[in-house]
């Protein structure tokens, strides 16, 4: 969303920091941190202050999208000459008047690269200044609530613990009987959904029913439409849903298809490092920004089909049906509401099985299978995330140099493994592909508009002095638990555990497998 | 300690009365820069200067601090008053300098925390 838009006017104090003030209610409104705010008031004040102070006039420009702060200011105005020189503490050629006022202490860009999480400058001398930061909003919980689609219903869980084992990167914890995911860790695969026998991991609610409006276009995967059955192909059930009287029913599968091009496009391009690694799987794209993030330049530049998707279309109203959490993510990361605009995979089939029970199969329209086309170079299609996870680690260690393009998916076989497909995932993969309807001309592949970025960790603390002083405490407790990262105690590993334990996600009598339970080092 | 009461300790008149009433000041930062208070700024914050402007209430306002310490006597201008009661400000001006200011402060805090203790 657009936060503040607004003109600043160069040499007036008086009404200095107003932008700055609208930004701070705008984020108070979103219920960002203090500690987010301040940091935010810090750069914003800053940098508004530069323009009174240097300027002729400057635009103030703030967004706040994926849960980061967007600020850009530019300015009319001398320049600087030497932006680094600028950068150095100290350094000012404010006027006399502003240096009364308390200004011109040298501090303020060193002060805005203090608070900000990135922070680029493009001045031109004569002309004027450009200054853009971002700021994260949530920094010990970026990903936070909303971010990830896997929602806890901690009354079903029987805490058999197989969650903890199957989360490739170490996001879950069942403490006192109650599975906890980890938002700074979590990447939306779906991993632990599967194996959870209770349904006490789930796709996050809400969302919403299949209600046919004639507003309405349905954008629909195409495991989506290959779970009926033996009988039921693809095409019938495509056919059913449009005369049920959406607007329209867009299969994903056309955009996969063009993003497939593009990303070999780009790989053939010499653009980027190879293997170049598609974002068809958004869980993937997570996964690379959290536990591989050396490998962000191999990411080709491109959405996903379904943001895709969000992004091209001319409806009115979009509404998918979605197969996993990170697609549910994914797209929630725009403007879509989840309790209007996303179907979860069951929900579709609850709606439509009935129908295809009922009518005859008589009206089915043709359909054709395509041609598989094999146009180098060929993609190495990898899915299941531990398996992802395996050959990331291979190409971190230059160990496929032979290949160009990854296709990477979380779930396996690719875009068929969802955990809430009902079908068995293989019938249905195969069933998709023995009666695959046609494409759609429509189809493109879009560039993502911002950059990949590594996901930071977690903060142990706000404050730098006592985070260090946990991590103190976190290693030496690690030290004195047994080290054989057993699990019984609802953590992965015993290094895992030392931090709950810290944190106070849980107790020190948590360790079950030491005699004498494990005492902190003083 | 809170602000009113560090003002009566110290001898500050209370200019404008802070909406942040019963606000224990646990930080305390003395400067005549901008940027420094800005980077000091904390809820519990006080900050000691000689800027009797109206940036140092918009610094005030944006980093939520709850009370603002003029010295030597300066007389805020009406854009600061005005500015400080919109906000909520506590804005109290000590008659001395901002040397003699800090170290009737540090006094103040430090005896009620002998007296705590």
């Amino acid at each position: 969303m657009n936060a503040v838009a607004c003109t600043i006017q160069g040499g007036d104090y008086a009404h200095g920091g107003a932008a700055s003030q609208r930004l701070k209610e705008q984020l108070k409104k979103i219920g960002a941190e203090p500690a987010v705010i301040r940091r935010a008031m810090i750069a914003a004040y800053e940098a508004e202050m530069n323009v009174v102070i240097h300027a002729q006039r400057g635009e103030f420009r703030a967004r706040i999208e994926n849960g980061q702060l967007d600020v850009q200011v530019i300015d009319q105005g001398p320049g600087l000459p030497d932006v680094e020189q600028a950068l150095q503490p100290g350094y000012s050629t404010a006027s006399a008047r502003a240096r009364e006022l308390g200004f011109g202490a040298g501090m303020g860009l060193p002060n805005i690269r203090k608070a900000t999480d990135d922070l680029q400058i493009e001045s031109t001398p004569g002309e004027g200044t450009s200054l853009r930061f971002s700021i994260r909003l949530r920094p010990s919980a970026l990903y936070g609530e909303g971010r990830h689609s896997v929602q806890v219903f901690p009354e079903r869980c029987r805490s058999c613990f197989r969650c903890l084992r199957s989360c490739p990167t170490q996001a879950l914890r069942v403490h006192q009987g109650k599975p906890q995911v980890l938002d700074y860790l979590c990447v939306d695969c779906g991993a632990c959904q599967r194996v959870c026998p209770t349904g006490a991991l789930a796709l996050a609610e809400p969302h919403a029913q299949l209600t046919p409006a004639p507003d309405v276009t349905l954008v629909v995967p195409p495991a989506a439409l290959a779970q009926f059955g033996p009988g039921v192909p693809p095409q019938r059930v495509l056919d059913e849903l449009e005369a049920m009287g959406f607007a329209g029913v867009l299969v994903t599968a056309a955009w996969e298809e063009a993003l497939r091009a593009a990303v070999r496009e780009w790989a053939a391009g010499g653009n980027a490092p190879l293997p170049v690694i598609s974002p068809v799987c958004p869980a993937v794209v997570n996964l690379i920004e959290t536990r591989f993030p050396a490998l962000i330049p191999h990411l080709a530049p491109f959405l996903s089909p379904l943001e895709a998707i969000r992004e091209t279309t001319a409806a009115k109203r979009l509404v998918f049906v979605v197969a996993c959490p990170c697609q549910r993510s994914a797209l929630l990361a725009g403007t879509l509401q989840p309790d209007r605009d996303i179907i979860p995979l069951e929900n579709l089939r609850s709606a439509v099985a009935p129908r295809l029970a009922e009518q005859p199969a008589g009206a089915v329209r043709a359909f054709t299978t395509p041609q598989e086309v094999d146009t180098p170079p060929l993609p190495l299609v990898v899915s299941g995330i531990h398996e992802v996870a395996a050959l990331f680690e291979l190409i971190e260690n230059a160990q496929a140099p032979d290949i160009s393009v990854v296709e990477p998916y979380a779930c396996h076989p690719p875009g068929f493994g969802s955990p809430l497909l009902s079908a068995d995932p293989h019938l249905a993969a195969y069933r998709w592909r023995a009666a695959t309807p046609a494409g759609d001309a429509r189809a493109t592949a879009v560039r993502r508009p911002g950059d990949y970025r590594p996901r930071p960790g977690l903060r142990l603390d706000e404050d730098m002095a006592r985070a260090v002083r946990k991590l103190g405490r976190i290693d030496r407790l690690a030290r004195s638990l047994p080290g054989d990262n057993c699990g019984l105690c609802g953590a992965p590993t015993c290094a895992a555990l030392a931090e709950d334990i810290v944190l106070g996600r849980t107790t020190q009598e948590a360790c079950v497998r030491q005699p004498s339970r494990p005492k902190e080092a003083p | 300690m809170t602000l009113e009461q560090l003002a009566d300790s110290i001898g500050a008149a209370v200019q404008t009365p802070g909406t942040g009433t019963g606000i224990d000041v646990d930080q305390v930062y003395a400067g005549d820069r901008i940027s420094d208070l800005l980077n000091a700024a904390g809820d519990h914050a006080l900050l000691v200067s000689n800027l009797a402007g109206g940036h140092l209430t918009r610094v005030a306002e944006l980093m939520d601090i709850p009370g603002i310490c003029l010295v030597q006597g300066q007389t805020p201008d009406a854009d600061m008053t005005a500015a400080a009661r919109g906000h909520g400000t506590l804005l109290m001006v000590s008659p001395v300098g901002l040397f003699e200011t800090c170290g009737r402060i540090y006094r103040a805090l430090s005896q009620r925390e002998a007296g705590q203790g």
